[in-house]
């Protein structure tokens, strides 16, 4: 069964996981999300509460929801999810990794860069 | 009709001893209701009652606008019910079953049943005696889901079901049953299991009802603290419902209400869980001194 942690509601951790499929173009823009009653079954949780993760999508302007037709991926929603990951990895997560890094002494030439460098 | 279940006030009891108290709660469309209490706390006697099977011994019950005793007949055909001691007839094959169900019960779907049972690994030929527990547990449910009913009422249908067995029944309930109008109300001991699936929550103690809330709600009021060990005693001085440990040895408080400012600050807030509330808002038997 799938794991839901105690960090956010559980609406909260569907919503971030649907995100980061659609960070991933899963379902690219301007096709459809599966249905409520797809993700319920997916994901084991109420249909009520996969609304509510939906609803978030669409409060971010990530997902718009057609009448009669279900919800859509909004155009432009990768950029502006890439927007907000970045912003979120540079405010919360680089401070804590920076801080890491430091501790052990580790410098940017010590890191594996792949095959950019 | 708004609700499905209205019970106002009701107790229900068997001789001397109440096993249901003074209990309201209303029970809307569209939703998925845990019922949860420990062994003795009441959940069964009240799914008898909904369903006809008790009276009540004070107080009101309406189930689908109907008298669950004087309109007993009219309501079974509307609802939906595995009770606790659920048994399939042993020498039957699964497409008699869908026989005597079509006989039975007037709104019952043959087609829909053996379109249900394609879901599962459940033979139309089948001999109920030839299927493990698990499967005859996903047949029945798949029975019953092809009643063409608003209400369904689960007594502990996962009991004694391996994870397997039991992911499979859940994932049959969300996906062929709840559709958004229609209700469940489940009853079960697998509690951190079902949180993901309910709506709802209805908690009972030694008969009373400790807590009827949404999910939803739940998390908004309940607040859980996440803490170092070192705040314990500063955490437990501001009198939260529970304690207890977290894995990684960090301590956890959930508090009714959000706490004081300095009591919120010496941790860090978290989703309380609905298996720790449940521990918060029941008293384990073992604990509780037995009545003579």
């Amino acid at each position: 069964m799938h794991s839901w942690n105690n960090t956010a509601p559980i609406y909260q951790q569907l919503a971030d996981r649907l995100a980061v499929q659609l960070l991933d173009g899963a379902p690219p823009e301007g096709e459809a999300l599966p249905s409520v009653r797809q993700l319920a079954g997916q994901y084991l949780i109420n249909p009520l509460t996969v609304s509510r993760a939906l609803q978030e999508l669409v409060d971010h302007g990530l997902v718009e929801s057609r009448r009669g037709m279900g919800m859509y991926v909004v155009g432009g929603a990768r950029a502006k999810l890439l927007r907000s990951e970045r912003q979120r990895f540079l405010k919360n997560d680089w401070p804590q990794l920076r801080a890491k890094l430091k501790r052990l002494g580790i410098h940017a030439q010590d890191l594996d860069w792949g095959t950019e460098q | 009709m708004t609700n499905l279940i209205e019970a106002k006030d009701l107790t229900l009891r068997y001789g001397k001893k109440t096993a249901v108290d003074n209990v309201s709660f209303n029970l809307p469309k569209g939703r998925v209701v845990g019922l949860l209490g420990h062994n003795g706390a009441g959940k069964t006697s009240l799914m008898k009652a909904l369903v006809g099977l008790m009276p009540p011994g004070a107080g009101s019950l309406n189930v689908l606008g109907l008298d669950p005793r004087r309109q007993r007949t009219a309501l079974l055909e509307q609802l939906c019910y595995i009770p606790d001691v659920a048994v399939l007839p042993r020498w039957a094959r699964v497409h008699e079953l869908i026989t005597l169900m079509s006989g039975l019960q007037p709104r019952f779907s043959a087609d829909r049943a053996r379109q249900l049972l394609k879901r599962t690994s459940v033979g139309l030929n089948d001999k109920v005696k030839s299927l493990s527990k698990g499967m005859v547990v996903q047949a029945h449910l798949a029975l019953i889901a092809a009643v063409d009913a608003r209400l369904m009422i689960l007594d502990e249908p996962t009991l004694g079901l391996d994870v397997m067995s039991r992911k499979g029944f859940y994932e049959l309930l969300i996906d062929e049953w709840c559709d958004g109008e229609r209700s469940v109300l489940i009853s079960t001991h697998q509690v951190e299991e079902v949180e993901s699936l309910l709506t709802d929550v209805l908690m009972l103690d030694e008969g009373k009802l400790v807590l009827n809330i949404s999910l939803q709600d739940m998390d908004q009021r309940f607040v859980a603290l996440s803490h170092d060990p070192a705040q314990a005693e500063a955490i437990a001085a501001a009198h939260p419902l529970l304690r207890y440990r977290q894995t990684g040895g960090r301590g956890a408080a959930i508090f009714d209400g959000v706490p004081p400012e300095h009591v919120a600050q010496l941790g860090e807030r978290i989703r309380p869980s609905l298996v720790d509330l449940f521990m918060a808002l029941t008293r384990k038997p073992a604990l509780t001194p037995t009545q003579s």
